[in-house]
């Protein structure tokens, strides 16, 4: 007991000290973790919503659609409804395919389903505003409502006869906008559609008086609503040809919306819990020293081994835990809106699950022990009267790189002889870089790819849903990547000028300007940072090429050279500050500090 | 106040440290002048400004009060810059603590000063040399600091402290850290340069060393107490004077 308490105030009175580190890896685990938890709950938040609109609206197991009409077609898809597997049925009803028009002239693909005004058993659409349909007045699905910008009280255009929208309602009869028409006229391919129900004699009045295409479409609801596989089977030879789509196929269809969202948020979790380990790597080993010094105190006073790596560990551990945890709750309160880019599905997503947790909290723990192992390692096993006179960790002599940095100017020599003094952080510092021309590259690309907007005929007077919510998607990523990547330069630059004080100030005895100090202190992270440039490029390409779906368009090479010169630019911009105040230090008190 | 002859000149020097109640007199009302040439000891218990006193001179730290002017110039009211550049060409430093940067060999870091200076590389390499042999290091030229004893290692403080000509040498306490035989070696050096006309300022609490200076300035409490005039170098030669010969 009395250890344990020992530990929680050694680690809390280190917290205390240490308050801008202890923010900085908040920061880094909560984003790795949040982001993490967020691609792998996607697939299990949409099958969720599913769920819940398919038990609010009593959707069909099975919708049996015909490419053709006519009263064959219709008694086909009547005599489903006499099959012992079937419990309840609606319909047959009318899709008839048409072209809408808002008032403020956006056009779209719609099916338009002819249903009674009292809905029945099976596929009772849930009207969420205004009232179901009744004759003259429309009801639209609220995913395409939304898009359209269309409310209760509009009128839209459908074959050249205004309607009133009545109502908005949402069903699990169909995918989420804009895949609605589940089936083309005569069987064939779709487009693009929303959907839309009117009284079954306006719909009827709808496809007659323009000659509008027409199929018919069935939803049945099964004994067994998981046996929808054999229920196809069992119907697969008749003269007429019938498309059955189970409940499942649909719920997997939802996900269609969300194809690109899952690895662009599982890659970006990859780099954020990559960006986040060189981040508490760079605290840990700035404070590696430090770490020694206090491991070799306590070794001193009697502390064994065991007890100096828990102090030392617990730490880190506790705020990756912490972070975690962050993580998770900003994961749980962000994944109903990630999950569900329309509004054509109802309900709350479900909270993450213990796989989820458990992956994050794995991450998390990762993170912390493998960033600070090598530090706590060294720490325990440093003699204790070593320990205690533990310095910085002292650069190699590298001759020829000396002798070549002697033929520069000032501020490179010194940002040259900087860069050679911690390979190891030059390392970080290019991972950091490359990962920020990796997360700009793919933003770039995701931009420059050509769209088919949602509209009719591909118009993009309604957005492409699906390519929006990833650019956004893309993009957010992007930026936590790129602070993550920056807060890493701020703390690189910090460390290394913290430890490079003492030559520094040397430096500035031998006559060095602290102007000449600041840019070789700026000059050792864009030594560092160039390499990460160059090769976030090609690795950018690489890692699009692995998870992009189907062509893409490679951005013009001048886009992508122009992302690497900025990355160093900011770069630059962002080393100059800490620079700058670690070069203004004053000379006598870090010489003093040394010889102490 | 004229400065014409002198290297280094200190005028109602002050700093202080600390507010308030914590305030205190570092360095305390100082004049100070020291001609071109000579070799001044400032002799004085720890905590006594010694070294606060020589900081000012070179210009590491700004007087709370005062002026300092070295080689005919005001430096107290510089710019860091300009500080810099004054320390460049007029100014070298020995440390207690030697100060070399450890991953830099003896010959790289006697040449660092020349480089920052805006010398060739070839011309701070050939005077680094030069330097090298005079303090009797030329065959520890490619060693680190850490392969040389502490008294190689002031030596190549030294010899880095030369690199530039400066007016005047500043050395804090430089047989602080070195047995018997390391400072001779030290003061034989300090000895053949103060013939051959080099300034000194040396911060020292040891009185053998001071033994060796041409003027002795003892400081308590921040202030001077004593200034003597001694005979410097001493005709049994150094290792009699000092009491360090067998």
């Amino acid at each position: 007991m009395g250890s344990i308490v020992l530990v929680v105030r050694l680690v809390l009175a280190d917290v205390r000290r240490h308050k801008v580190q202890v923010a900085i890896l908040l920061l880094a685990v909560t984003v790795a973790t949040a982001t993490m938890a967020l691609g792998v709950s996607l697939r299990g938040a949409s099958d969720t919503l599913y769920e819940q609109t398919r038990a609010a609206t009593a959707g069909p197991d099975v919708v049996a659609l015909s490419g053709d009409r006519g009263p064959a077609v219709t008694s086909a898809l009547a005599a489903l409804a006499n099959d012992p597997d079937v419990v309840a049925h609606h319909g047959p009803y009318r899709i008839v395919y048409a072209d809408l028009t808002t008032r403020d002239s956006t056009s779209s693909p719609v099916v338009v389903h002819g249903f009674a005004e009292t809905p029945g058993a099976v596929n009772r659409p849930l009207v969420t505003s205004g009232q179901w349909v009744r004759p003259g007045g429309m009801v639209l699905e609220r995913g395409f409502a939304t898009a359209l910008g269309v409310g209760v009280g509009d009128h839209v255009t459908i074959a050249s006869r205004s309607y009133p929208v009545v109502g908005i309602a949402v069903t699990a009869a169909t995918s989420i906008y804009p895949w609605a028409a589940q089936i083309g006229p005569g069987g064939g391919p779709s487009d693009y559609s929303g959907l839309a129900w009117m009284t079954r004699s306006d719909a009827r009045t709808l496809a007659s008086s323009h000659d509008l295409p027409v199929t018919l479409a069935m939803d049945l609801k099964l004994r067994d609503p998981a046996a929808t596989e054999a229920f196809r089977e069992g119907h697969r030879v008749s003269i007429i040809r019938i498309n059955f789509h189970s409940w499942q196929f649909t719920a997997v269809q939802d996900m269609v919306i969300l194809r690109d969202s899952q690895p662009i948020l599982v890659v970006g979790s990859w780099l954020l819990s990559f960006l986040a380990s060189t981040g508490v790597t760079a605290l840990a080993v700035g404070r590696a020293a430090e770490q020694t010094r206090r491991a070799g105190l306590l070794k001193a006073v009697g502390a064994a081994p065991g007890l100096i790596a828990t102090v030392l560990l617990t730490e880190y551990l506790a705020l990756a835990l912490v972070g975690d945890a962050l993580g998770l709750v900003i994961a749980r309160l962000t994944v109903p809106a990630i999950a569900s880019p329309t509004a054509s599905r109802i309900g709350d997503a479900a909270g993450l699950t213990g796989a989820t947790v458990a992956t994050a909290t794995v991450l998390a723990v990762a993170v912390a022990v493998l960033s600070t192992l090598r530090p706590t390692l060294r720490a325990m096993r440093t003699a204790t009267v070593t320990a205690q006179s533990a310095t910085a960790y002292q650069p190699r002599h590298r001759p020829w790189l000396t002798a070549l940095s002697a033929l520069l100017p000032t501020p490179l020599l010194l940002g040259v002889r900087l860069t050679a003094r911690r390979p190891g952080r030059v390392v970080l510092q290019a991972c950091s870089t490359a990962t920020i021309v990796i997360a700009i590259v793919a933003l770039l690309i995701r931009f420059a790819q050509p769209e088919r907007g949602y509209g009719l005929d591909g118009s993009a007077a309604l957005p492409n849903l699906r390519g929006e919510h990833d650019r956004q998607l893309m993009l957010a990523v992007a930026i936590l990547l790129i602070a993550l990547a920056l807060v890493n330069t701020i703390t690189l630059t910090w460390t290394t000028a913290i430890e490079a004080r003492p030559s520094m100030a040397i430096a500035r005895t031998l006559g060095a300007t602290p102007g000449q100090i600041s840019a070789g202190l700026s000059t050792a992270q864009l030594l560092s940072s160039l390499p990460g440039a160059i090769l976030g490029i090609p690795l950018g390409l690489g890692l699009f090429s692995i998870f992009a779906l189907g062509n893409w368009t490679v951005p013009p090479f001048s886009w992508l050279l122009g992302a690497a010169l900025a990355t160093l630019l900011a770069t630059a911009a962002l080393t100059a500050l800490p620079a700058r105040l670690a070069a203004r230090q004053p000379v006598a008190q870090a010489l003093s500090a040394e010889t102490a | 106040m004229n400065v014409s002859s002198a290297a280094v000149q200190a005028c109602g020097l002050v700093k202080t440290h600390g507010q308030g109640q914590s305030r205190v007199h570092a360095v305390d009302e100082v004049d100070l002048e020291v001609p071109q040439g000579q070799m001044l000891a400032v002799m004085g218990p720890s905590g006594c400004g010694k070294s606060t006193l020589l900081h000012l001179l070179g210009g590491l730290e700004r007087p709370t009060d005062g002026e300092v002017w070295v080689a005919g110039r005001r430096i107290d009211t510089l710019s860091e810059r300009a500080l810099a550049r004054m320390r460049r060409r007029s100014v070298g430093f020995v440390f207690q603590a030697f100060h070399l940067v450890e991953e830099l060999s003896a010959a790289e870091n006697v040449e660092l000063p020349a480089l920052l200076a805006g010398r060739s590389r070839r011309q701070a390499r050939r005077r680094a040399s030069l330097l090298l042999d005079r303090v009797g290091l030329a065959a520890r030229a490619r060693h680190l600091p850490s392969q040389l004893s502490g008294g190689q290692r002031q030596r190549v403080a030294i010899a880095r402290a030369l690199v530039n000509d400066p007016l005047v040498v500043l050395a804090d306490e430089p047989t602080g850290n070195l047995d018997t035989a390391a400072t001779l070696e030290v003061l034989r050096i300090f000895e053949e340069l103060r013939s051959a006309g080099q300034t000194f300022v040396i911060v020292t609490h040891d009185e053998r060393v001071a033994a060796t200076a041409d003027r002795l300035v003892s400081m308590r409490d921040g202030m001077f107490v004593d200034d003597t005039r001694l005979a410097g170098s001493h005709p049994r030669g150094l290792g009699g004077l000092i009491g360090l010969e067998g």
